[in-house]
C-alpha cells in the first residue's frame, strides 16, 4: 500500500514537474500527435518520411541521385 | 567500479530500447535518474564509428595516418558535442530553464545514436555502394531508399532533441523553439567551419 502512495506521488511529482504544452488553438492537434509519438513512434515516422521522400521523388524525379551522390560523400 | 560499468550497460542497452520504443517515459527516466557511467557504453559505440571512418577515409593501412584522424574525428566529435550541449544549457537558462547539466548532457547524449547510425551505415555504403550514383531505376530506387532512411533517422533525431530540451531544461514549446531558433543556425556556421577544415562534410551532432 505505502510502495504504491509513493510510486503515485514519484508519477505525480515528476508530471507537475515540467509545464504543460499549450499553443493555443493548435494545442488538440499537438497533443493527438504527441500522443502517438509517445510510444512507438517508428510507425508514424516511417509513413511521413515515406510521403516526404515520395513528394521528394515526384518534384524531382531522377535529380535525388545527384543529392544522395553528395550525401553519401556526407560522412 | 566494475558494479557501475555492469549497472551503467545495462542501462544503456535499456534506454536504447527506450527510445525506440518508448521515448518520451524513457527520456523522462534518463534525465531524471540517469548516470554519467552512461556516457561510457555510448563512447565506445561512437568510438567504434570513428575507428571505421578513420579506416574509410584514410583509405590506406598506415598507422600513423590512421591514428591522425582518428584523433582529428574524436577531437571534432568532442568539441561539437561539447558546444551543442554548452549552447542548449546557456540559452536555456537566460530564457528560464531550471533543470540541470547532468540532464541535457545524457539526454544529448542518447541524441547521437540516431546520428552514429547514419554515419556508420553511410560509411558501410559508401564502401559497398560507393557514389555517384546513376539514373538507372536502380539508382533511382537506392536513392529513394536512401532518403527513406536517412528521413526516418532524421525525424527520431529530432524527436530526441526536443525531449533533451523539454525534460532537461523543463522547458514549454514556445521556449523550446527559441533555442533551436538560436542554435541551429549557430550549428550551421560551426558546420560550415568543419566543412572548411576538411573534418566532416555532414557536421556529427
Amino acid at each position: 500500500m505505502n510502495n504504491n502512495r509513493q510510486e503515485f506521488l514519484k508519477r505525480w511529482k515528476e508530471t507537475i514537474d515540467i509545464p504543460p504544452q499549450t499553443i493555443g488553438p493548435f494545442t488538440p492537434i499537438y497533443k493527438e500527435v504527441t500522443k502517438r509519438l509517445k510510444v512507438m513512434p517508428l510507425p508514424m515516422v516511417v509513413a511521413v518520411s515515406v510521403a516526404i521522400v515520395g513528394l521528394v521523388v515526384y518534384l524531382f524525379g531522377s535529380s535525388i541521385t545527384k543529392l544522395v551522390s553528395l550525401l553519401q560523400r556526407g560522412f | 567500479m566494475s558494479d557501475h560499468m555492469i549497472i551503467a550497460f545495462y542501462a544503456c542497452v535499456r534506454t536504447l530500447i527506450g527510445i525506440v520504443t518508448r521515448p518520451y517515459e524513457t527520456y523522462r527516466h534518463v534525465i531524471n535518474d540517469g548516470s554519467y557511467w552512461e556516457l561510457v557504453p555510448l563512447t565506445v559505440i561512437i568510438g567504434s564509428y570513428l575507428g571505421v571512418a578513420s579506416l574509410v577515409k584514410t583509405a590506406a593501412f598506415r598507422p600513423y595516418m590512421l591514428t591522425k584522424q582518428f584523433m582529428v574525428l574524436t577531437f571534432a566529435v568532442l568539441i561539437t558535442f561539447g558546444l551543442v550541449v554548452g549552447l542548449l544549457w546557456f540559452i536555456g537558462k537566460l530564457i528560464g530553464g531550471k533543470g540541470t547539466i547532468r540532464g541535457v548532457i545524457l539526454g544529448w547524449a542518447y541524441t547521437l545514436i540516431p546520428t552514429v547510425c547514419w554515419f556508420y551505415i553511410t560509411s558501410l555504403l559508401y564502401v559497398l555502394i560507393p557514389p555517384p550514383r546513376t539514373n538507372s531505376p536502380l539508382g533511382i530506387l537506392f536513392s529513394a531508399l536512401f532518403l527513406l532512411f536517412s528521413s526516418i533517422l532524421f525525424f527520431w533525431k529530432v524527436m530526441l532533441s526536443y525531449l533533451t530540451v523539454r525534460f532537461g531544461l523543463k522547458l514549454d514549446l514556445p521556449r523550446i523553439s527559441i533555442i533551436f531558433f538560436v542554435v541551429i543556425p549557430m550549428v550551421v556556421f560551426y558546420g560550415i567551419g568543419m566543412y572548411r577544415l576538411g573534418i566532416f562534410k555532414i557536421p556529427f551532432i
